[in-house]
């Protein structure tokens, strides 16, 4: 009898296995290659997949002016609104540039105080009203004056929104900002929405059924469940978008995504972040993987103001211990550059070194922590299965160096009172953005101004504030150069690995940013719905 | 109603030992899963001192995603490059030390409450249980984010979030098979010879209940492991990198087509435990009921 | 056939005796009992609303976001009325919830009935299609198991019940997918098709999500009913009797061991009927079904006390029903419970 029972246990966990297991496994072609699809066809429908803890909560509805995870819901609000610009780069993700879409052209006056923007003419919302300088400015005002964490926070002089003439609009601002239009496609100003439906609506309807100018409408929108929309037909470019309906629907995490795509109930997935399943992705040969040029590194925040780490010493002794290299190695698979500074490979002003940058080395470390007579610290980061494993792989190196180490995670909302209350010690994040000075770009992360700094220090406010303002790139370059070997200098934060999130798509799907490279916005590459098309089954 | 009371008649001098059986059989039925039990906790909690294995934490993340049967890793490595075997040993530690706290507390508390409501009835019995009512009707969820967000994660925590509920399944359960035996004729007989409450409590309502609660809680050792593992979805639970067999395999899920070992290691811990743990309680409760 | 002998046989007749229910003291249990409820759902929302005010924060900090100024925060809370002392809102809640009006999201600004309405049609019926087919498969399985245990199907059965019950279900959730959405594509894997648009397509797409919930409670249902008929064929001595009379193994089985272990499995599907609707947010997320685990879940993170406590109330009436119903169920299966506990 007690046999049997070991024989029935042993055949149940083997089905446990091999049940498992063949998930995994599958044909072995290789992906399809995108640029051998050709030409785009018209019609079919497209389920795209979103991680509820991220892309796939939209708790406060999809009006940009309200909205507290535009950030989050790029693509959502660009397949209704469009936008005034947009980001593209080249299929493999060079030559990364902001180019108007909505806007027709911009214009940089008086060093960067002043910004023009033209609106291409003949664009109507899909409620038939017209897309003008009156409905951008309309939208602009709305921004500014909203009670939102959304708020564009614009250094914007009195009266600074101005209409020109019926299709320009000009921004005065009180400082030169000429990173204002890198930063509009991270921005909710983005988006614009129709003041004509909005005030039909109403406030709270409009957050549910949005109507913007945008390459698809919406059709249904259960908050942060799914968002069902379907083609413009009065969309502005001439023969786009290519679907006929596009379906954004929340689910829980990697795994489940993989597994829909694999059942083919979607073809889509935003923002794979699970290095495994990235890998099984790409060997099961259906699915196109499309890793995005990385462009925020991870961060090891140190706070500067408060506790161990005002003491440099301290500070240095956490570069020492520090070695993203084997965690890029045994966590990532090698799959992603290890960076000294705040920018990625993917981003503008891009350096690989800085120089005088400390590395690993765990012997200094030791040294530096017996000087300070021991350091302990806690440290934290948000409750995400990558960034905890990169947290204990941290605590890890750094107990080596001698260094007692308390970790906590934290949720968003507690991670917030952690920065507010600056009783924080260190805190593993990420920073940067495609431009440095847009979005979670640097300064977020080391300005003083920033509540989401741990650093206060005027000489780096003013570099990077210099570097926001000025409007000649190579200037810009030499200054985020310095800032870089300036951070590095002070041993303000060791950089880690610049991660992207990947894109998956089944066979067939095509798109820029799905199946090709795009640098990610904030943190999913923002993909260009309008050119998204899906292959007739054969 | 002839058979109630000739049935029931008897329940008060119900035979102690039951059918003859053969003895050593009877005994090897406890012998075994208690010797498994047994094993199991010699090799949780004395194991990683006695046996060649790294610590559960702190492994180098080089060393991550080792198959099975690696040098140094006979379970092979987790993404962190800690020793999966270790942390099985280790991660039993906390998932059964949460799961007995659990269930004890379940049992001490809420079967007291339940038989207390059910024996005594009026005003106490609708106090208790309304009370326990409300309990049960509390979502879980808002509990466990709210223990998780405004006091943290740590093992005391996650018990004392985990005992909140199962008190009130406890005591509903000794409740109800109280009120079954309250009726009963011996109870009356016994009330009637003037025994103290506290002692028909303990001598005859406390033995009755007692097997219906153990199986019970024997069936809860799984689920408690099971959800404390959930909890950390929520940021409750055993914070990682410290293991236990639930957020291993809540981790583990998180790659489940990709490292299915992650999963399937600690669910056959799991899994032998609690038939263990199942079949002990089968057993002991039979010998209770007097089989 | 001594069917007049067994006790509360006249559970049979059904209709006499659910008119007879109506009439006197099981009506009077009902009506005591949703009196009852009163307090308890008052209870409930007083101890959430107390709970909710430990958690840190509140839904205008997050929808200022961290950089609003202090002026700011104090300006969105005069306008949510989060500035009044807990009481005060408490009672105002209250006061509207009464009328049935449960007032408005703090953070979509949608009205809560709205939000919570399909999502808890979703949500119910995936609990309650799980208890129908765990409870509706566990039985048969108990008794067949009980019928002859320690033989094959006995303890097969176990080993099937013991690993449902070391198994997460959220794990069983992506097992299932893997196995019967992947490779044999009998089920879609993610993807919600509402009753009214097709009920084969309802239950084709609900299969799965069930599934995952029923597999564990049916293990537990099984081991539970299972242990307990096996305690009552061999301890008790009713059983003896009727086995004396020349009564069946069989009917002895059904007739008499199952009407009394049916008192525990009660109790205990009463205690998860309650708690489980909301506890299914992981398997929801899973297989993307709009359900009220997630909008709860969501809720408590923004601090949307209102929809957190509208969630709750629907929880806590649904428990208190399932409760309820489980002391009626008490009271028709043994009469003297019903005597005893007026």
């Amino acid at each position: 009898m007690r046999r049997l029972r070991l024989r029935y246990s042993a055949a149940l966990v083997a089905a446990l296995i091999g049940v498992a297991a063949c998930g995994g496994g599958g044909g072995g072609a290789p992906a399809p290659d995108a640029a051998a699809a050709g030409p785009p066809q018209r019609g079919g429908e497209l389920t795209v997949l979103e991680d509820v803890a991220f892309a796939g909560g939209w708790p406060t509805g999809l009006d940009p002016a309200t909205s507290t995870t535009g950030g989050a819901n790029v693509s959502q609000m660009s397949a209704i609104y469009g936008g005034l610009f947009r980001l593209a780069a080249d299929d493999d993700g060079s030559n990364a540039r902001v180019e108007p879409n909505q806007a027709e052209s911009y214009e940089l006056l008086d060093d960067g105080r002043t910004v023009q923007l033209k609106i291409r003419p003949g664009i109507a919302f899909s409620d038939g009203t017209p897309m003008d300088a009156e409905a951008v400015a309309f939208n602009f005002t709305r921004a500014v004056n909203s009670t939102c964490t959304c708020n564009p926070r614009w250094p914007l002089a009195e009266n600074g929104i101005t209409v020109v003439d019926p299709q320009t609009i000009r921004l005065t601002f009180t400082r030169p900002f000429a990173a204002v239009i890198n930063s509009f496609p991270v921005s909710n100003t983005n988006w614009i929405v129709s003041p004509t439906a909005l005030q039909q609506q109403g406030e709270e309807q409009f957050k549910i059924t949005p109507v913007g100018a945008g390459p698809f409408t919406v059709v249904s929108n259960q908050l942060s469940s799914e968002l069902v929309l379907e083609r413009n037909p009065t969309y502005f470019k001439e023969g786009l978008p290519y679907l006929d309906k596009l379906t954004f629907q929340s689910i829980g995490g990697d795994q489940p995504a993989y597994q829909a795509l694999l059942a083919g109930q979607a073809q889509a997935y935003e923002g794979l972040s699970t290095t495994p399943l990235l890998e099984a992705a790409q060997q099961q040969g259906r699915m196109t993987v499309t890793v995005q040029p990385p462009t925020s590194p991870y961060v090891i925040q140190l706070n500067t103001k408060d506790g161990p780490f005002v003491d440099p010493r301290a500070r240095e002794a956490i570069y020492a211990a520090t070695d993203f290299e084997a965690i890029a190695q045994g966590l990532f698979r090698g799959l992603y550059p290890v960076s000294q500074t705040f920018t990625g490979p993917g981003g503008l002003f891009h350096q690989e070194k800085v120089e005088g940058y400390q590395g690993h080395d765990v012997e200094r470390a030791k040294q530096l922590v017996a000087e300070l007579g021991g350091l302990t610290v806690n440290l934290g980061t948000l409750r995400a299965y990558v960034a905890q494993q990169v947290m204990t792989a941290l605590q890890t190196q750094w107990q080596e160096a001698g260094i007692t180490v308390t970790t906590e995670t934290y949720e968003l909302s507690t991670l917030v009172q952690q920065f507010n209350s600056n009783q924080w010690q260190a805190m593993l994040q990420t920073a940067g953005a495609w431009d440095p000075a847009s979005g979670v770009g640097v300064a977020f992360r080391f300005s003083s101004t920033s509540p989401f700094s741990g650093v206060a220090d005027p000489a780096l406010d003013q570099m990077l504030n210099d570097a926001a303002a000025t409007v000649d790139q190579a200037e810009r370059a030499r200054l985020y150069t310095e800032a870089g070997k300036y951070i590095s200098d002070n041993a303000y934060a060791p950089f880690g690995l610049a991660f992207a999130a990947a894109n998956l798509a089944t066979e067939g799907v095509h798109g820029p940013g799905l199946t090709t490279k795009i640098p990610p916005i904030v943190v999913n590459a923002g993909i260009l719905w309008d050119e998204v098309w899906r292959a007739a089954p054969q | 109603m002839a058979v109630v009371d000739a049935a029931t008649a008897t329940v008060a001098s119900r035979p102690v030992g039951g059918r003859a059986g053969a003895w050593w059989l009877r005994n090897l039925e406890i012998a075994v899963p208690a010797g498994v039990v047994a094993l199991v906790v010699l090799a949780c909690f004395v194991g990683p001192l006695v046996l060649p294995v790294p610590p559960p934490v702190g492994g180098s993340v080089l060393e991550s995603y080792l198959d099975a049967g690696s040098p140094g890793h006979l379970l092979g490595t987790d993404p962190n490059g800690n020793d999966i075997f270790s942390r099985i040993l280790h991660g039993g530690q906390s998932s059964l030390t949460v799961a007995v706290a659990v269930n004890l507390l379940g049992l001490a508390v809420g079967g007291t409450l339940g038989a207390l409501s059910g024996y005594l009835g009026g005003a106490t019995d609708t106090v208790i249980m309304r009370v326990l009512d409300v309990l049960i009707a509390f979502p879980s969820l808002v509990l466990t984010l709210a223990v998780a967000q405004s006091l943290g994660a740590s093992q005391t925590n996650t018990v004392l979030a985990l005992a909140f509920f199962s008190i009130p399944a406890f005591a509903r359960i000794s409740r109800a098979a109280t009120l079954r035996l309250r009726e009963l004729p011996f109870m009356a007989a016994a009330q009637l010879c003037g025994t103290p409450g506290w002692r028909v409590l303990a001598r005859h309502v406390a033995p009755n209940i007692a097997p219906q609660l153990i199986t019970f809680g024997m069936l809860g050792m799984g689920i408690v492991i099971v959800i404390e593992g959930a909890l950390s979805f929520l940021g409750l639970g055993i914070p990682p990198p410290a293991p236990s067999w639930g957020n291993m395999i809540a981790q583990g899920q998180q790659s489940l087509s990709a490292t299915p070992m992650l999963v399937v290691w600690p669910c056959v811990a799991l899994f032998v435990t609690v038939l263990a743990f199942n079949l002990l309680g089968e057993t002991l409760r039979a010998r209770w009921s007097g089989r | 056939m001594t069917v007049a002998t067994r006790p509360g046989a006249d559970a049979d007749r059904a209709p006499g005796r659910l008119a007879a229910l109506l009439a006197s003291p099981g009506a009077r249990l009902v009506g005591k009992r949703l009196l009852m409820a009163v307090p308890i759902l008052l209870g409930v929302s007083v101890l959430t609303f107390w709970v909710l005010n430990l958690i840190p924060g509140n839904a205008a900090q997050q929808l200022l976001g961290p950089e609003a100024t202090p002026e700011q925060v104090r300006t969105l809370e005069q306008q949510l009325g989060l500035d009044q002392p807990g009481y005060v809102r408490y009672l105002g809640w209250l006061g509207s919830a009464v009328t049935g009006d449960l007032g408005t999201s703090l953070v979509s600004g949608q009205p809560v009935t709205s939000q919570i309405g399909e999502r808890l049609a979703v949500s119910g019926e995936l609990v309650g299609l799980a208890f129908v087919v765990s409870l509706g498969l566990a039985i048969p399985v108990a008794l067949l198991a009980a019928y002859k245990p320690g033989r094959m199907f006995d303890r097969v059965s176990m080993l099937v019940s013991i690993t449902g019950l070391s198994v997460a279900n959220y794990v069983l959730a992506l097992l299932l997918v893997l196995l019967f959405a992947v490779e044999l594509a009998l089920f879609p894997a993610i993807g919600f098709v509402p009753l009214s648009e097709s009920v084969a397509g309802n239950l084709h797409s609900m299969a799965l999500p069930v599934a995952a919930i029923a597999f564990p409670l049916f293990c537990f249902y099984t081991r539970f009913l299972r242990g307990d008929l096996v305690d009552q064929l061999q301890g008790e001595d009713y059983v003896t009797t009727a086995r004396a009379k020349g009564i069946g193994p069989g009917q002895v089985l059904l007739r008499h061991a199952f009407r009394n272990s049916s008192f525990g499995l009660i109790t205990v599907v009463g205690l998860n009927l309650g708690t489980l609707i909301g506890g299914t947010v992981i398997v929801e997320q899973i297989f993307a079904l709009p359900g009220i685990g997630q909008l709860m879940l969501q809720a408590i993170n923004t601090r949307d006390f209102v929809v957190v406590q509208a969630c709750v109330l629907v929880f806590a009436i649904v428990a208190v029903l399932a409760n309820l119903l489980a002391d009626l169920l008490y009271a028709v299966l043994d009469p003297r419970i019903r005597y005893g506990s007026r």
